[in-house]
């Protein structure tokens, strides 16, 4: 069973495409928040976007990029950036078919808009769904692009596409603890001798109407109505590429970190600092002076972390709070977070780092990586 | 090595609702397809369907009050499946709460109805908050996917981990596969697997016809499913739920479990050729069984029966077929190889939890399940695919395939416990 490293980091984020480049714009103090477009309608105010993106400039004259939601187009974009960060070559350095590709996705990543488009000319005169006029008309006029919005793995089979990768693979869903579990599986995978190499990412658009409503109908804006404030929801993809310690060596490839640890666990019935107090307390963290940091703003999620790290003995001399800067990317956060970790490290001012995966939604995890 | 078992299963599908009911229809060849009655599809250009007949949520919320109120039927349908599987295996619930829950689910839940109301605002976001506001404050626009492990996972804990797999088609198979491997690894000694779906709503339903991969035969719905038949003209969409109890070896020897067979090996890859189509060489399916078939340690020679992926679609069945033949050679002839879709329709997600219940209990009751449907024979499809009716199963191990849209494939290959003679089960794959 050998050792798992990290090659490769692609992100696509609102502070920038490069672990450098983020790291630069936290340790400046810049936040990447504008104004919801929802105004001040819901109790969020904010979203963190992604202001330039074109994944035309990357892909130009792509038809496939037709077809996808601008999730999909993050990710091939930040899974592009990983693999070319890594300097892998297809089929050069391993087999298309011994890369192995876990990722992540979030809720559905197709704008209301779209979706309006399709029931527009099915409204009945009551603004109920009058689902004769559904079939007869709507239905002719939508077109057949539209299956391969709405499926939930599309995104990450969009980068098997464009990347040409063919090994063992799985799409998780629908936030953050999530994205660490295809980060998991990927380790799992490398680890097991599956694979030599995996891609392992998520991607996930929280900036549009139906995200924003759908995150305020579950409770994602709580701490925003009863303390002021809370996440910021925000966009982007992150991918890394993960490599059996030993091939990685051989082929010369630049390592960020080897990924020594990792821990799971599940919120069961609303007990989130329980949760976390456990899963870190089964972690060798107290040597670890750098943290990436979960603290997004929400009040629950904060206390719950510093609990958890106060208990555990840990006197970090680096804590980076990536979401509070970029926003809360939920399925794409758990690679964006360990990805940070391992540019940290890389730059041996620690040589270890915790980067914590906690936040909304069931499961919680953490990593810890150390410097090679 | 550590061995896994199948120790417990639930199902709720067109076939029926309880594992006898389903086995007795699959095995009877019965078609679970019929007209849709869940919604008016009378203006839709297909309108038929898999439903599941005859199923009461009410005893579900009353144990799942978390679930009350939900339009999303497919949660519905995977708690009741998880339940019959957890009871079937006779499991104590101290049992599940240091155990591992992967749910396999497909598309989330959008209901159409609270958009149209606002189609013409000028602004529809800040109209539909505004609406969500006032006057939605129970049912949730988008369910998120997890919900059925969040469900489960607060009624029973499973504290190893909970996974919510959304790998289209090939998510009943994944999710049975990674717990496969985890129990293997020792993360575990107990999993419920399984998967859940439901596209006959409008949008799943409307979305699957523009792409045109249906069938349209809307005059002879049980006949509309003709995997491997020449005249196929598309799959037939379903929906359903199966879960699988699956054990370490030394736990169920351990609580005196029954063992229904043995899972003893799983293997995926991805096409990466296009977001519709099957790789027409069908290397992707190709790589996905040579995986399955080397983490068992098995040669191919040893696979008895393939329950293929078999949709019923001009383009699937021609693929699976020259990649069943590619990977198993002569023995490709020397086998029977069926379709369950023939009888359920395609359950998107849930079909590979449905085949693995058909797989386990093919081994355990000797019984090879029909291909219904299958009069004029494809000649790109020359396998024995056992036509109409049930046969004796004289083998020990069935191979069961699921191939899904964006090219994720994965396989389970399933045994005999204790198989006729020993073999060796091997968590890693090379």
């Amino acid at each position: 069973m050998g050792d798992v490293v990290i090659t490769g980091i692609g992100l696509v984020t609102p502070l920038g495409r490069s672990p450098a480049e983020v790291l630069t714009r936290i340790a400046a103090g810049q936040v990447a928040f504008q104004p919801s477009p929802l105004g001040t309608v819901l109790a969020c105010p904010s979203v963190g976007q992604v202001n330039d993106f074109d994944a035309q400039q990357h892909y130009p004259d792509n038809k496939t990029l037709r077809l996808m939601n601008r999730d999909a187009e993050m990710a091939v974009v930040a899974a592009r950036l990983a693999v070319e960060d890594a300097c892998l070559t297809l089929d050069q350095d391993y087999p298309a078919d011994e890369i192995g590709l876990f990722g992540a996705t979030g809720l559905s990543g197709m704008p209301v808009e779209e979706i309006a488009r399709l029931v527009e000319h099915a409204a009945a005169a009551d603004g109920s769904l009058d689902l004769r006029q559904f079939g007869e008309v709507a239905l002719k006029r939508v077109r057949p692009v539209l299956s391969f919005k709405i499926l939930a793995n599309m995104p990450i089979c969009f980068v098997s596409i464009f990347e040409g990768l063919c090994g063992p693979n799985a799409v998780y869903t629908p936030w953050e603890g999530q994205a660490a579990q295809a980060i998991a599986a990927g380790i799992r995978a490398v680890r097991r001798g599956d694979v030599p190499c995996a891609l392992v990412g998520g991607c996930d658009v929280k900036t549009h109407s139906l995200a924003l409503v759908s995150l305020q109908q579950l409770g994602a804006f709580d701490s925003w109505m009863r303390h002021g404030r809370g996440t910021v929801p925000s966009e982007g993809a992150a991918f890394l590429v993960l490599e059996d310690e030993a091939r990685a060596i051989q082929r010369s490839a630049r390592i960020y970190a080897r990924i020594c640890h990792y821990a799971f666990r599940s919120v069961t019935n609303g007990g989130l600092s329980e949760a976390v107090t456990e899963m870190l307390s089964g972690m060798p963290i107290s040597r670890c002076p750098g943290v990436i940091s979960a603290g997004d703003g929400d009040v629950p999620v904060s206390a719950a972390e510093i609990a958890a790290l106060e208990r555990s003995g840990i006197e970090p001399s680096l804590v980076l709070r990536p979401k509070a800067h970029l926003g809360n990317t939920f399925a794409a956060a758990a690679a964006v977070q360990v990805g940070l970790a391992a540019a940290v490290a890389s730059q041996a001012r620690c040589p270890a780092v915790l980067a914590n995966c906690l936040g909304f939604g069931s499961e919680q995890g953490c990593f810890v990586l150390e410097a090679v | 090595m550590t061995r896994v078992v199948v120790t417990g299963m639930g199902i709720a599908c067109p076939l029926g609702i309880g594992r006898e009911a389903f086995w007795s229809s699959l095995i009877a060849g019965r078609s679970g397809i019929g007209p849709i009655t869940l919604f008016d599809a009378s203006s839709f250009p297909v309108r038929f369907g898999g439903e599941v007949k005859g199923f009461r949520p009410e005893p579900i919320v009353a144990r799942f009050p978390e679930a009350a109120g939900s339009r999303d039927r497919k949660l519905l349908l995977a708690l009741a499946a998880a339940e019959q599987a957890i009871a079937d295996a006779a499991l104590a619930e101290s049992a599940l709460r240091d155990g591992l829950l992967c749910v396999g689910v497909g598309l989330e839940s959008l209901c159409l109805e609270d958009l149209t109301a606002h189609t013409h605002a000028d602004n529809l976001g800040q109209a539909l908050a505004q609406a969500t506001l006032t006057r939605y404050p129970g049912p949730l626009l988008q369910t998120p996917l997890d919900r059925t492990a969040t469900v489960l996972g607060n009624r029973y804990g499973f504290l190893a981990g909970r996974y919510t797999n959304c790998s289209a088609c090939a998510a009943g198979t994944q999710v049975l596969g990674e717990a496969w491997q985890m129990l293997c690894e020792g993360q575990a000694a107990v999993a419920v697997a399984g998967a859940a779906d439901s596209m006959l709503n409008p949008l799943g339903l409307g979305g699957f016809s523009v792409l045109r991969v249906l069938s349209e035969e809307n005059d002879r719905p049980q006949q509309a499913c003709r995997p491997f038949d020449a005249t196929r003209q598309g799959t037939v969409l379903g929906e359903g739920a199966a879960f699988l109890v699956l054990e370490t070896l030394d736990h169920a020897i351990g609580r005196g479990a029954s063992v229904y067979a043995e899972m003893l090996g799983y293997g995926s890859s991805l096409d990466a050729f296009a977001a519709s189509d099957p790789d027409p060489s069908g290397r992707g399916a190709v790589r996905s069984m040579r995986r399955a078939i080397r983490s068992s340690g098995l040669e191919p020679c040893r696979i008895d029966c393939v329950n293929a992926h078999a949709t019923g679609t001009p383009k699937n069945d021609a693929v699976e077929t020259a990649a069943i033949k590619e990977v198993l050679g002569r023995r490709a002839y020397e086998i029977p190889v069926h379709a369950v879709k023939s009888m359920t329709g395609h359950l998107i997600a849930a079909s590979g939890a449905v085949e693995a219940v058909a797989a386990a209990l093919c081994i355990t009751r000797r019984t090879v399940p029909p291909t219904i449907n299958l009069h004029v024979v494809d000649p790109a499809c020359d396998l024995d695919y056992v036509p109409g009716e049930a046969r004796e199963f004289r083998g020990d191990v069935v191979l069961s395939n699921s191939f899904g849209f964006g090219g994720q494939n994965a396989t389970a290959v399933f045994g005999r416990f204790p198989m006729s003679e020993p073999h060796t089960s091997r968590t890693e794959s090379r």
